[in-house]
C-alpha cells in the first residue's frame, strides 16, 4: 500500500526531507534580496505602482506586438488578449509608464487607423506619486496581514513549534513565488500584491488542518491522522488549483488573470511546504513529545 | 437521502430564509422592463416640467420608468427619441411615468431627458463592469472632515448640474491617513469630466487688480443655462487651426455685488475704442482658476452704473465648424456649471483617472459568469473523483452556489457597486468556499462508521475548530486592505469578507446539518 511504503520513508528520513523546501525557501530569498539590492525595489513593478498608463484597446485587427511596442519607442509591454473559446482576438493591452495616456492614444490612433472612443478603448493613468504610495502601503498591508494571520495561529494553537511551523509554511508559500515572478521577469501590480494577501489566507488552511490533526486529536496513530488529513488538504489544494487554472485560462481580464496567476503557484508551493516541511517538523514535534 | 430529516434541521432554515432575501433584495427582472429617466438637465424643459434627477440611493429597479410619451407606449430609447422628435416645436405634450405624468412644453429640440435601459436587477455595477470614468483626488492641502463632506457636495451638485447623475462620490483614506476622494460617474469620458472634477472653480471677475464679484450663489444670483433666450452659441468664424464659436449667456448680479461694481467702474476713464465704441478705460476680467477666461469691454454708459445684468462670453474651437459649436457648447456649460455651483473648498489633484469602455465592461460581465460556472463544473469534477458519490457532489455545490448568490444579496441589499476586484473576490471564493465543506465530509469519514447521533455531532464541531481557525486568519490577512490603497482596493476586501463570513456562519452551518443528517441514516 502507498500509505505504508510513504510512512516507512517519511519515518526513516523526514529530518532531511523536511530541508528540501527550505533550501528553496533560501535560494528564493537570494533571488529576492538581490533583486531588491540592484534596482531598490522587492519585485519588477508594472505601471499601477510605479505610476502610467495602462490601456485596453478592444479591436480584431491584427497588428503585431512588436510593431506597437516600436511605434510606442520608450520601453511598453504589450499583450494580446483572446477569447479562449473561439481563439479570436479581442483586442490587446498595453502599459507604459514614460508617456501620458493622450499620447499613448495618439499613437495607438496611427498604428491602428482607426479612431479610439469610449466604446473601444479603457485607460487607467495612475501618477507616480500614487503609485508609489499603493506600493509602499500594499507592502504594509502585507506585512500587517502577515504579523495578524501569526498572531490568530498562536491564539489557536497555544503551543510555541506548530505555531511557528504553520507561520514558516505561509511565509515560504509567499516568497517562493514572488522569486519565481522575478525570475520570469514578470511585473507584478497591485492587483498582484493584492494575491499575496489571498495567498496568506489560504495557504494557511491546509497547515492548521494538518496541525490540527497532528497535535489534537489522539484517537488513531499520528502517521494515520496527518495522512488522513493529507488527503482533505490535498482536495481542497486542487479544488483551489482547478478554479485557478479555469481563471487563468478562460479570464479575459489582465487583473484576474494576475491574480490567479500568483495563487496558482502559492498552491503548489503550499503543497511541498505543508506535507514536507511541516508535516516533517509536527512529527519530530510529536515524537519529542511523545505524542502517538 | 431523507428530506424530511434535513428540513427538520434549523440551520437548514436559516439557509433558505436567507436566500429568500437575497433573491428578493437582488430582484432580477425576468423580462424587458422598458426605460429609466438616467438624468434631468439643470433648469431644462424636463427640469421645469418637475421631472427630477434620481436619488443616488434608490434601488436600480425601482427608479422611475417612462411609460408613454402623449397615448405612444414607450418600451425602448429609441422609440422615445422618435415620439419626441415627432413632437413640433412650442407645442405642448405629455410624459407619463410610473410615478406620475407631467406636461411639458416643447421650447426646441433637445428637452435634457437621458435615459438608460431599466436594469435587470438591484446589483450595482462598478464603473468597471458598466463604462464610465473613475478619478481618484487628493486634496493640495490638508482638508477638515467638514470641508471634505462640504467639497462632496459641491462635487455632486456641480455634476449634477453639468447633466451627470449617475455617479457616486466617495472619501477615502490610506493608512499614512492621506484623504482622498473618489468619483465615479457612469457613462462619461474623461475629457469631460477632468476639469469639472478637477478643477476648484474659483471663479473671479476683476476690473484691473480689484475683485469685483466672485462665482457662487453670495454674488450672483442667476446664471442662465439652458434657456436659448439668454444663453447660446452666438458667431462662428475662422480661426488658426480651425472653426471657432463664440458663446454668451446672461448672469444676474446681487445688488450688493452691482453697487460694488459701480463703485468700481465710477473711478475709470472712458476713452474711444479704433470703431468708434466709447468704453471704459479697464475691461471687466473674468478668471477661473487663476486663468484669464474671458476679457470683457465695458460700455461707457455703464460707468458708476449698478447693472445686475451681465453677458458672459467665451469661445470653443473646432477642425470643422460642427465640434466648434458642440466645444463651444461644452465650455459654456461647464462656466455655467461652475458659476451656479460655486469653488471647491479647496484644490485638488488627480492622482489617478481611469475610463473604461461599456463593451469592455459588459465582455467582463459575461466572462466572469462563465468562469463561474465552469470553476463550478470544475470543482465538483475533483470533489467527485475524491468521493464517488453525487449524494457528497451535489449539496456541496448547491452550498458553495448559495455562498455566491448569498455575497450578491448582500451586495444589492447594501447598495454596493460590484467591481472587478470584487468579481475576482466571488470567483476565488467557489474555489476555497467547497474547501470546508471538505474539511467537514472527511472529519464524518474518518475512522469507523458511525451513526450515533453524538459522535457524528462532535465530529462536526472538531471540523467547526478548523473551519473557524481558517475563516479568522483570512479576516485577519483581509483586514489591513481595507485602509491600504486609497480605497480603490476596499471591495476586494469587503467581498472577501463578506464571502468568508457568510460562509462560516450561515451556509457551512447548513452544510453540516445535510451532512449529519445524510450520515446518520
Amino acid at each position: 500500500m502507498l500509505k505504508e511504503r510513504v510512512e516507512v520513508v517519511f519515518r526513516k528520513h523526514y529530518k532531511w526531507i523536511m530541508f528540501i523546501p527550505v533550501i528553496f525557501l533560501i535560494l528564493s530569498l537570494g533571488i529576492i534580496i538581490n533583486h531588491t539590492v540592484k534596482t531598490g525595489d522587492l519585485f519588477e513593478k508594472d505601471v499601477s505602482l510605479k505610476g502610467g498608463v495602462s490601456a485596453t484597446v478592444y479591436t480584431q485587427k491584427a497588428i503585431p506586438e512588436e510593431q506597437i511596442k516600436n511605434a510606442i519607442k520608450v520601453d511598453a509591454t504589450v499583450q494580446k488578449l483572446e477569447d479562449f473559446t473561439t481563439g479570436k482576438q479581442i483586442g490587446f493591452l498595453v502599459a507604459v509608464s514614460e508617456i501620458n495616456a493622450d499620447q499613448l492614444q495618439q499613437i495607438l490612433e496611427q498604428q491602428l487607423g482607426e479612431k479610439l472612443t469610449d466604446k473601444n478603448y479603457s485607460v487607467e493613468e495612475t501618477g507616480p506619486k500614487l503609485g508609489q504610495s499603493f506600493y509602499k502601503q500594499l507592502l504594509q498591508a502585507v506585512f500587517l496581514a502577515f504579523v495578524l494571520m501569526s498572531i490568530t495561529v498562536a491564539i489557536t494553537f497555544r503551543t510555541f513549534i506548530p505555531s511557528i511551523a504553520v507561520i514558516e509554511a505561509a511565509f515560504t508559500d509567499i516568497v517562493i513565488p514572488l522569486a519565481i515572478l522575478i525570475l520570469f521577469n514578470i511585473k507584478v501590480s497591485s492587483a498582484g500584491i493584492v494575491a499575496f494577501l489571498l495567498v496568506i489566507g489560504y495557504s494557511v488552511d491546509t497547515d492548521i488542518l494538518l496541525t490540527t490533526w497532528a497535535i489534537r486529536k489522539r484517537e488513531h496513530p499520528l502517521f494515520d491522522r496527518m495522512w488522513h488529513s493529507m488527503k482533505t488538504g490535498l482536495t481542497m489544494t486542487l479544488c483551489a488549483m482547478v478554479v485557478m487554472m479555469i481563471g487563468l485560462v478562460f479570464s479575459t481580464s489582465g487583473v484576474i488573470k494576475e491574480m490567479f496567476f500568483i495563487i496558482f503557484l502559492a498552491l503548489i508551493t503550499d503543497i511541498f511546504s505543508t506535507y514536507l516541511t511541516n508535516a516533517g517538523i509536527l512529527m519530530w514535534y510529536c515524537e519529542k513529545k511523545g505524542i502517538k | 437521502m431523507s428530506f424530511k430529516r434535513i428540513f427538520k434541521q434549523w440551520r437548514v432554515w436559516i439557509l433558505i430564509v436567507c436566500l429568500f432575501i437575497s433573491y428578493f433584495s437582488i430582484n432580477y427582472q425576468f423580462s424587458n422592463q422598458g426605460v429609466i429617466i438616467n438624468g434631468i438637465e439643470y433648469n431644462s424643459t424636463a427640469a421645469r416640467a418637475g421631472i427630477t434627477n434620481p436619488t443616488p440611493d434608490i434601488k436600480p429597479t425601482e427608479r422611475e420608468h417612462i411609460l408613454k410619451v402623449n397615448s405612444q407606449g414607450i418600451t425602448t430609447i429609441d422609440e422615445f427619441t422618435n415620439a419626441i422628435a415627432n413632437i413640433p416645436v412650442n407645442t405642448t405634450f405629455d410624459i407619463t411615468t410610473n410615478k406620475r405624468a407631467y406636461g411639458l412644453l416643447k421650447e426646441n429640440a433637445a428637452i435634457g431627458i437621458t435615459l438608460a435601459n431599466a436594469p435587470s436587477s438591484n446589483l450595482r455595477k462598478g464603473i468597471d463592469l458598466q463604462g464610465g470614468t473613475r478619478v481618484l483626488l487628493k486634496p493640495v492641502t490638508p482638508i477638515t472632515n467638514d470641508q471634505t463632506i462640504d467639497l462632496m457636495a459641491t462635487m455632486e451638485n456641480r455634476l449634477n448640474t453639468y447633466g451627470l447623475s449617475d455617479l457616486t462620490i466617495r472619501s477615502a483614506s490610506d493608512l499614512s491617513g492621506e484623504k482622498y476622494v473618489i468619483v465615479e460617474i457612469a457613462g462619461a469620458t474623461k475629457d469631460e469630466v477632468k476639469e469639472l472634477v478637477a478643477g476648484q472653480g474659483k471663479f473671479e471677475a476683476k476690473i484691473g487688480n480689484e475683485t469685483v464679484f466672485e462665482g457662487g450663489k453670495k454674488d450672483i444670483t442667476r446664471v442662465c443655462k439652458n434657456d436659448g433666450t439668454c444663453s447660446r452659441v452666438s458667431t462662428c468664424g475662422a480661426s488658426t487651426g480651425g472653426t471657432s464659436c463664440r458663446f454668451e449667456f446672461q448672469i444676474t448680479l446681487s445688488p450688493e455685488s452691482a453697487a460694488h461694481q459701480a463703485a468700481v467702474t465710477q473711478t475709470l476713464n472712458i476713452q474711444s475704442e479704433p470703431s468708434g465704441n466709447r468704453v471704459l478705460e479697464k475691461p471687466l476680467d473674468l478668471y477661473l482658476d487663476g486663468k484669464l477666461v474671458s476679457s470683457l469691454q465695458i460700455a461707457a454708459d455703464l460707468k458708476g452704473q449698478k447693472a445686475t445684468s451681465i453677458l458672459i462670453s467665451g469661445s470653443g474651437q473646432g477642425p470643422t465648424q460642427k465640434e466648434a459649436v458642440q466645444a463651444a457648447i461644452a465650455e459654456m456649460n461647464k462656466l455655467q456649471t461652475i458659476l451656479i455651483t460655486g469653488s471647491l473648498p479647496t484644490k485638488l489633484e488627480i492622482v489617478k483617472i481611469d475610463s473604461i469602455s461599456p463593451s469592455l465592461g459588459e465582455q467582463f460581465v459575461k466572462n466572469a459568469i462563465f468562469i463561474g460556472l465552469i470553476s463550478l463544473i470544475g470543482v465538483a469534477i475533483v470533489v467527485y473523483l475524491r468521493y464517488r458519490t453525487l449524494k457528497i457532489v451535489i449539496p456541496m455545490i448547491i452550498t458553495v452556489s448559495s455562498e455566491i448568490f448569498l455575497v450578491l444579496g448582500l451586495a444589492a441589499m447594501t447598495k454596493y457597486n460590484l467591481d472587478l476586484a470584487s468579481i475576482a473576490g466571488i470567483i476565488a471564493s467557489v474555489g476555497t468556499g467547497v474547501d470546508d465543506q471538505i474539511v467537514i465530509m472527511d472529519e464524518l469519514l474518518f475512522g469507523e462508521k458511525t451513526t450515533s447521533s453524538t459522535s457524528i455531532k462532535q465530529k462536526v464541531k472538531k471540523a467547526f475548530f478548523v473551519i473557524l481557525a481558517a475563516y479568522f486568519v483570512t479576516v485577519a490577512a483581509m483586514l489591513p486592505l481595507l485602509g491600504a490603497g486609497a480605497g480603490i482596493l476596499k471591495g476586494f476586501g469587503l467581498t472577501t469578507i463578506a464571502g468568508v463570513t457568510i460562509g462560516v456562519f450561515i451556509t457551512r452551518p447548513a452544510y453540516g446539518a445535510i451532512a449529519r443528517a445524510w450520515m446518520e441514516e
